[in-house]
C-alpha cells in the first residue's frame, strides 16, 4: 500500500444518496406541484398558461443566476430589484420619444437594451466600488443601493410608469414557430442562463467564484486577483438586473418604478432553495434554476387555483420555508454519510 | 549537490519602526536539503519567511536565488522565481476538488476555441494532479473528491504536495504540522522528505522540536532577530536545541 493512502469513500445507501442529491429533491417537488395543478384543472397545461409561466420565470431566472455567482463568492446582492426598476425606467425614457417617430423597432429595442444594461452595470459598479474599494460589507452596500434605487426610480418617473406604446408588448408575445409557448424573449433569457451556467461550472471565472467563496485567503495566495473578481460579480449582477428591467419594459409595455419590488428576496430564496450555501463556496446554477421554477409555479399556481392575491405571498413564503427545511435536512444527511 | 546556494540571504535586516525584526541575517540554502528554522515567538521566523517570499522588502541586504540577486515587489515575483510558500492555515479551498486546488491559479484550459474563452480542461488537471501527488508520496483515491472530505493530515499533505509540485527551487512551510495528530504529522513529514528527494530545498518552520530533529538536515536557530546557530541536525538534541532557542545554554 502506498504511503499516505487516503481512506476510500464508504458506500452510501442508494436511497440516501438519491435523497441527498438536491436535484432529485427539486425535480420531484417541481413535478409534484405541476401534477397537482394539472389534476386540479387540466387547463394548467394549455399553451397560454405555460407561456405565462415561462414569461414569469424569465423575469426571475437571470437575476437569480447572477445572485448565485454573488452568493457562491461569499457575498450577497440585495439591490437587484431596485436596479431592475431604475434600469427599466431609464430604458423606457430613452425609447419613448423614438417609438412614434418611425424609427426601426429593432433599433429602438437595441437602444433600450443598451441603456438598461449600462444603467444596471453602473449600479453594480457602484456596489463593487463600495465593497472592494471601501470594504463596506456587501449586505450594507447593496442594501443602500436597493433603497436609493427605489427612490431614484420614483424621482425619474414622478411615480407614473413610462408608457411605451401598446405595440411594445407584441414584441415579446411573438412565439417561435414550432414551439407553442416559447417567446423569442424567453429564448434569449434561457440562452443567457445556459451560458452563465456553463461559465459557472466549466470555466475559470466560475472556478474562481467558488474558490473565493470557499477560502478567500487561499485564492489570494494562489495569485487570483480576488478584488477584481469580487467587483465583477456585482457588476454582472447589476448588468443582468438591468437586462431584466428591459425585459419587463417589453413585457408590460412600460417602464414602471414599482418593477422588481419583491424580486430581490424571491431571487435569493430561489438560490437558497436550489441548495447554494449562504456562507459561500458551494452551490449549483441548476439548483437555482429549479428553485426559481418552483417559486414561479407556486406563485402562478396559487393564482391559478384562485387563491386571493393577498394570500399568494403567504403561500410562496410557506413553500420557501418548507423547501429550506428539506434542504437543511439534506445537508445533514450528506454530512452523516 | 551544486556549490551555488539555491537561496542565499546576505546581511538582511528588517525593522518595523523602532522594532528590529531581523538583524544582519545571512544564510545559504542548497537544493536537496531540509532546513529547520526554529526560534521562540518574536525571534524573527515570520519576518524571515515573509522577506524570502516577497511579502516584505528587506531594509538592508540582498536575496539571491541560484546565485542571482533578486528583488521582490510582491509575492508573485517570488513565486515566479520558483519559491512557494505555505502559510499557516492558508491551506486550500475546502469546497473545491483536490485537482482544482492543485491547479488553483494555474488552471489548464481546453485546447480549443472554448479554451480561449476560459473553459477548463478538468480531466487533464485531475489526472495530472494524481500523478504529481503520487510523485511526492501522496496517493489519493480520486482527484475528484473535494478537500472537505479529507482529514487534516491529508489536507496538509495535499497542500504541501501542491507547493512541491509548483516550486522550482524552494518551498517554505510555516508550521505545517500544527493542529495535527501524531499519525497525520508523520504523513506530512514524509511528503517533505519526498520533496527534498526531488531536489527541492525545504524551509521548515516549526515549534515541534521532535519533528524538526526527525526530518531536517540542518537547523538554523533565530533569537531576537539574529541567527545564533546554524549547524547540522546531528549536532542537536531536544534539550540542546531548546537551550539554544531560549538562550539559556549554547
Amino acid at each position: 500500500m502506498p504511503p499516505n493512502q487516503v481512506t476510500p469513500v464508504t458506500e452510501v445507501p442508494r436511497w440516501r444518496s438519491l435523497l441527498a442529491n438536491q436535484l432529485t429533491v427539486l425535480v420531484v417537488i417541481l413535478v409534484v406541484l405541476m401534477v397537482l395543478l394539472g389534476n386540479h384543472n387540466s387547463r394548467f397545461f394549455t399553451s397560454s398558461e405555460m407561456s405565462f409561466l415561462l414569461a414569469d420565470f424569465s423575469g426571475l431566472v437571470l437575476v437569480a443566476v447572477a445572485e448565485t455567482f454573488v452568493i457562491i463568492s461569499g457575498g450577497i446582492d440585495l439591490s437587484v430589484g431596485s436596479v431592475m426598476a431604475v434600469s427599466g425606467v431609464l430604458a423606457a425614457r430613452a425609447m419613448q420619444p423614438l417609438i412614434n417617430s418611425h424609427t426601426n423597432e429593432a433599433v429602438v429595442l437595441i437602444l433600450g437594451t443598451l441603456v438598461a444594461l449600462a444603467a444596471g452595470a453602473l449600479a453594480g459598479a457602484i456596489n463593487a466600488t463600495l465593497i472592494v474599494g471601501f470594504n463596506v460589507v456587501p449586505f450594507v452596500a447593496t442594501l443602500a443601493m436597493w433603497y436609493g434605487g427605489q427612490g431614484l426610480a420614483l424621482v425619474w418617473t414622478g411615480g407614473q410608469p413610462y408608457g411605451l406604446n401598446p405595440g411594445a408588448q407584441t414584441w415579446s408575445a411573438q412565439t417561435i414557430p414550432g414551439l407553442p409557448f416559447v417567446s423569442w424573449l424567453s429564448l434569449i433569457v434561457i440562452a443567457i442562463t445556459v451560458v452563465l451556467g456553463l461559465v459557472l461550472r466549466k470555466a475559470r471565472y466560475g472556478r474562481y467564484t467558488f474558490a473565493i467563496g470557499s477560502n478567500n485567503f487561499a485564492a489570494r495566495a494562489a495569485g487570483i486577483g480576488v478584488k477584481r473578481y469580487v467587483g465583477s460579480f456585482y457588476i454582472l449582477s447589476g448588468a443582468l438586473a438591468g437586462l431584466t428591467g428591459m425585459f419587463f419594459d417589453i413585457r408590460l409595455g412600460s417602464g414602471a418604478p414599482t418593477t422588481g419590488q419583491t424580486t430581490t428576496l424571491i431571487a435569493i430564496a430561489a438560490v437558497v432553495i436550489g441548495g447554494t450555501s449562504l456562507f459561500g463556496g458551494s452551490g449549483t446554477y441548476i439548483g437555482t434554476v429549479l428553485g426559481a421554477a418552483i417559486l414561479i409555479v407556486v406563485q402562478d399556481g396559487a393564482i391559478f387555483v384562485n387563491v386571493s392575491a393577498n394570500w399568494v405571498p403567504v403561500v410562496v413564503a410557506s413553500v420557501v420555508a418548507v423547501a429550506s427545511i428539506i434542504q437543511s435536512g439534506r445537508l445533514r444527511l450528506r454530512r452523516r454519510s | 549537490m551544486s556549490d551555488t546556494p539555491i537561496l542565499e540571504l546576505r546581511h538582511v535586516s528588517k525593522s518595523y519602526g523602532s522594532v528590529k525584526a531581523l538583524t544582519d541575517v545571512s544564510l545559504k540554502a542548497y537544493a536537496g536539503e531540509i532546513i529547520g528554522l526554529v526560534g521562540d515567538n518574536g525571534a524573527g521566523k515570520s519576518s524571515m519567511i515573509k522577506t524570502i517570499s516577497g511579502v516584505y522588502t528587506p531594509d538592508e541586504g540582498e536575496i539571491l536565488v541560484d546565485g542571482t540577486p533578486r528583488h521582490w515587489r510582491s509575492p508573485h515575483d517570488a513565486i515566479a522565481a520558483g519559491i512557494e510558500t505555505l502559510y499557516q492555515d492558508s491551506g486550500l479551498a475546502p469546497d473545491l476538488t483536490i485537482g482544482s486546488n492543485i491547479f488553483l491559479g494555474r488552471e489548464l484550459r481546453r485546447r480549443s476555441l472554448l479554451g480561449r474563452l476560459g473553459f477548463l480542461d478538468q480531466r487533464s488537471m485531475e489526472s495530472q494532479a494524481m500523478q504529481e501527488l503520487e510523485k511526492v508520496g501522496i496517493s489519493i483515491g480520486a482527484a475528484k473528491r473535494t478537500v472537505s472530505e479529507l482529514s487534516g493530515g491529508q489536507r496538509q499533505a495535499v497542500a504541501i504536495g501542491r507547493a512541491a509540485m509548483w516550486a522550482k527551487h524552494v518551498i517554505i512551510l510555516d508550521e505545517p504540522t500544527n493542529h495535527l495528530g501524531a499519525r497525520q504529522s508523520i504523513e506530512v513529514l514524509k511528503v517533505m522528505k519526498a520533496a527534498r528527494d526531488r531536489g527541492l530545498c525545504v524551509l521548515f518552520i516549526s515549534h515541534t522540536l521532535p519533528h524538526v530533529l526527525e526530518v531536517t538536515d540542518r537547523i538554523i536557530v533565530l533569537r531576537l532577530g539574529r541567527i545564533v546557530r546554524d549547524a547540522p541536525t546531528s549536532e542537536f538534541t531536544v534539550e540542546s536545541l531548546l537551550g539554544t532557542i531560549t538562550g539559556l545554554s549554547q
